[in-house]
């Protein structure tokens, strides 16, 4: 007991006397009695009397282990040997304790563990897993229909497929690619790091570029979407309300489970003018002709939404919002019931005619397929942050594996959706042709399944809008700036021309179909397609494993992402 | 032979370039360690080494094996001169190195000119860096060494340690080490037992003076730390730097609290004692007389005894 104590005071003492010699200032005061012999009457409390006491919480005293001791001892010491820059004396890492085994250790004899924020964030496959379906499950899932009617049923199934599959292989290139390095310490690098040590400046700034494309592009379509279930949970209230049936204005449906084709032309991309006069000429009092005039799906809610989120995109910080994100899962999960409820009540409708086409039938073929492989290109994508999703699995091993499961999960949920309502819809009285790139958007303002179900989303994203304007922020300001938030009217400005391009494409075209195509074509070209495979090329050819079967396949991958840009055009 | 004026006996740390030699002898004799004076090729430590070790010992560092010729025919060369008046051999090797027969090949060249100079000096084989072994092999892989080691030292005998710098091993090795070249060590430990018994101490530690390795200890009761010894070794090699800063020299220390009172002094010529007394309440004067008094007794101990003396007598 003696010598224990002796050590502790010794040491204390002696790093006392270190510090009193190299700046002639004593640290602790009451150990300054000693050179100020005139304090000693302060305190009944004698020299080096100290308690041993912890000196973060109450917990019982946590004594440091003996092997723990010694190895301090030795550092402190053997570092006394050295110049501070020399390696020679300083513990290689396989004598340094675990993570789980360090500990704080204070010369008054208590130690306590310092929760390691790593390891404590370290998280089991199944929770990775899910975490990656639940951040690539977005507002795609609602124009999954729309693009398998648009390359036809056999078709579709078949591209979704492979997109899936295709898409799965980039992202695994892109998870791999940090790994690749040699002699650089990756582990805090994210997709954009790796570009730019391949590229240069040019490939971080373009590959950031494209990461905007992808992400004002989300924001773009949330805002279409919000404006549009507003509007219909608005209209809902208004026909609940006011008691009023729709069912002689829209061409849809006989019957309690009533679908509409709210442009019954066989051109789906339809027009809106022709729309409104017709919704207008419903009201036979005064009151829904100002109500239909106040509150237009396209000339005034979105503009009753900039009152809303503009705010909120001001805050500082986002993390109120992240809170939320529960909300996502919940309303996944109820579209996926909806859709089975819709599926058995309405039946299946199915007919397949090859190749030709048929008045109420889409043709299994169509020329229309690239707008369904721009959709899954955004409904796919994840690249831009998979490194960092994937850095907190526990078994880092299981990295592919758990990759692959997550993915599989996300194709089947967006083929059930997709292949339901699909098939569901009721085909003998409406025309495939009329499902909509919103596909809520062919169920009545009255349906009160699919009024839950908008009112979800529309909750949701009123919480997402504001994470995905943060992280806007966040890379823009940073990468022009240096500094988050560098004034409150830099912020003002950039979330003026957001909400300003979702207010425009709300107002003037709200096809979110096209939205989403186009923004997925174009940011997957970059991030899904041409950079992942040209850095797994140039870090393959550093190695010298490039072989020519592996050069053609990827250069193949760019070609197919170039095409996927193209096809958006012309078809 | 040539004895004429006393020749300082040695310590030889030889070992293969790169086997940890220098930070073993900064770690032991608390000596810092230059950047610029390592790996510009092999160490020539010709008597530059100042450093005293059990009184009259000098420690000398050669790198033994490995290097380009120019350095090989240097130590052929002054090899005899190397090699005389050797007290203690002290050959290093590294658990990890790939050329194991060149290693001892070079060992046994060692020992060779060992038989020829200095046929009485003692011979130990420490077997370093073994945290770079897994643990459940190290003392599998420790066993194989020794045995070979033993087998080509004869006919001189080899006592023979695994080390590493980052456990304690290392400093029970050079404990072992100082333990067996204190003359009537055993004389010693009985005297040191009388003593702490006769003035009540806890403990009583006997260090070497230039390493604070624990030579010989008693204890009354059971101790809860077993590193104890390394710990006080560790402290006071860091507070003898402190003091160095100031040229200044460190001769003792006293520390009590309300628990034990712990004296630290200069006991013979060789040694530092350390008392616990676990009872406050006598004054320390008392207890430094009894240091004191015991010191004298102590010195004649030493004295008388000295092997040095028929060391002396075989030298060349």
């Amino acid at each position: 007991m003696g010598l224990v104590h002796f050590c502790r005071c010794v040491w204390a003492l002696s790093l006392e006397l270190d510090d009193f010699v190299s700046t002639g200032q004593p640290l602790d005061s009451s150990l300054s009695k000693i050179y100020h012999p005139s304090v000693h009457q302060c305190s009944g409390r004698k020299p080096f009397h100290v308690e041993p006491r912890n000196i973060v919480d109450d917990d019982p005293q946590k004594r440091i282990s003996a092997e723990a001791a010694i190895l301090n001892s030795r550092v402190h010491y053997y570092g006394r040997l050295t110049a501070s820059s020399d390696m020679l004396l300083s513990p290689p890492n396989h004598v340094i304790p675990l993570n789980e085994e360090l500990y704080v250790y204070s010369p008054l004899g208590t130690a306590f563990k310092v929760p390691d924020g790593d390891s404590a964030s370290k998280n089991p496959s199944i929770v990775t897993i899910f975490a990656i379906w639940n951040t690539m499950m977005g507002t795609s899932i609602l124009s999954i229909p729309w693009g398998i009617k648009q390359s036809g049923f056999t078709l579709g199934i078949l591209i979704l497929i492979l997109t899936g599959l295709l898409m799965l292989y980039c992202c695994y290139i892109v998870i791999k690619s940090p790994k690749a390095i040699p002699n650089e310490d990756t582990s805090s690098w994210e997709f954009p790091d790796v570009c730019r040590f391949y590229f240069g400046k040019t490939g971080q700034w373009s590959s950031l570029l494209f990461s905007m494309v992808s992400l004002i592009g989300a924001m773009v379509v949330y805002w279409v979407l919000m404006s549009n279930f507003l509007y219909n949970t608005g209209q809902g209230i208004q026909n609940f309300v006011h008691n009023i049936s729709t069912s002689d204005s829209e061409f849809g449906t006989n019957g309690s489970d009533r679908v509409i084709c709210p442009f019954p032309k066989t051109n789906p991309e339809g027009n809106d003018t022709t729309c409104t006069l017709r919704l207008s000429s419903v009201g036979n009092s005064s009151d829904p002709g100002a109500f239909e005039h106040y509150w237009s799906k396209t000339r005034t809610v979105p503009l009753y939404l900039i009152v809303l989120l503009l705010p909120l995109l001001c805050f500082r910080s986002a993390s109120f919002f992240a809170r939320f994100t529960f909300f996502g899962t919940i309303s996944v999960v109820y579209l996926i019931v909806l859709v089975t409820i819709k599926a058995v009540r309405l039946g299946f409708h199915l007919e397949f005619h090859w190749l030709d086409t048929s008045q109420f039938f889409v043709p299994e073929f169509r020329q229309f397929f690239p707008n369904f492989t721009g959709i899954l290109t955004l409904a796919f994508f994840i690249h831009n942050c998979i490194i960092t999703l994937m850095k907190s699995n526990k078994n880092q091993d299981n990295n592919v594996r758990d990759l692959s499961v997550a993915y599989l999960l996300v194709g089947l949920t967006y083929l059930y959706v997709g292949v339901l309502i699909f098939a569901a819809f009721p085909s003998p009285p409406l025309y495939k042709d009329c499902i909509e790139p919103n596909f809520l958007d062919n169920f009545p303002s009255s349906d009160v399944l699919v009024f839950v179900a908008r009112f979800l989303l529309l909750f949701q994203m009123i919480t997402v809008y504001p994470l995905l304007g943060y992280l806007v922020r966040v890379q823009i300001m940073g990468q022009l700036f240096g500094n988050h938030y560098p004034s409150f009217l830099h912020i003002l400005i950039l979330n003026i021309f957001i909400v300003g391009t979702g207010v425009a494409m709300a107002m003037f075209y709200p096809n979110i179909g096209s939205i989403i195509r186009y923004s997925g074509a174009i940011c997957g070209l970059a991030l899904v397609f041409l950079f992942p495979a040209l850095v797994h090329m140039m870090s393959l050819r550093q190695d010298g494993r490039l072989s020519w079967p592996s050069a053609f396949f990827h250069s193949f991958l760019i070609v197919l992402g170039l095409a996927n840009v193209i096809a958006q055009v012309f078809m | 032979g040539m004895s004429g004026t006393a020749m300082k006996k040695k310590v030889l740390l030889m070992g293969k370039s790169g086997s940890g030699k220098t930070s073993m002898r900064s770690i032991i004799f608390a000596n810092y360690i230059a950047r610029d004076t390592r790996r510009l090729g092999a160490t020539i430590d010709v008597e530059h080494s100042h450093v005293r070790f059990l009184g009259n010992l000098v420690l000398n560092l050669w790198d033994c094996g490995g290097q380009d010729t120019f350095m090989e025919n240097y130590f052929t060369s002054q090899r005899d001169n190397i090699f005389r008046n050797v007290e203690v051999l002290i050959y290093v090797f590294d658990v990890e190195s790939r050329e194991l027969e060149k290693d001892m090949h070079y060992y046994q060249s060692c020992l060779e000119a060992i038989l020829q100079n200095s046929p009485d000096a003692k011979v130990f084989c420490l077997v370093h860096k073994m945290d770079l072994v897994q643990e459940d092999q190290r003392d599998l892989i420790f066993k194989e060494r020794e045995e070979d080691l033993k087998r080509l030292s004869r006919p001189l005998a080899c006592t023979c340690f695994r080390t590493s710098i980052w456990d304690e091993t290392l400093y029970k090795a050079w404990s072992s080490i100082v333990y067996q070249l204190i003359p009537n060590v055993q004389q010693l430990e009985t005297n040191l037992r009388n003593f702490a018994q006769i003035i009540e101490a806890d403990e009583v530690l006997l260090f070497e003076r230039a390493t604070f390795l624990v030579i010989s200890h008693y204890q009354c009761k059971e101790q809860r730390d077993a590193h104890r010894f390394e710990k006080i070794s560790n402290i006071i090699k860091q507070f003898k730097l402190s003091c160095s800063k100031l040229a200044a020299s460190f001769q003792s220390m006293e520390v009590r609290n309300s628990n034990f009172a712990a004296f630290i002094d200069v006991f013979t010529s060789n040694t530092y004692v350390m008392v616990i007394m676990s009872d406050p309440s006598i004054p320390s004067a008392a207890t430094l007389i009894n240091i004191r008094n015991a010191r004298k007794h102590f010195e004649k101990l030493e004295r008388v005894d000295g092997p040095k003396h028929s060391l002396h007598m075989r030298m060349r």
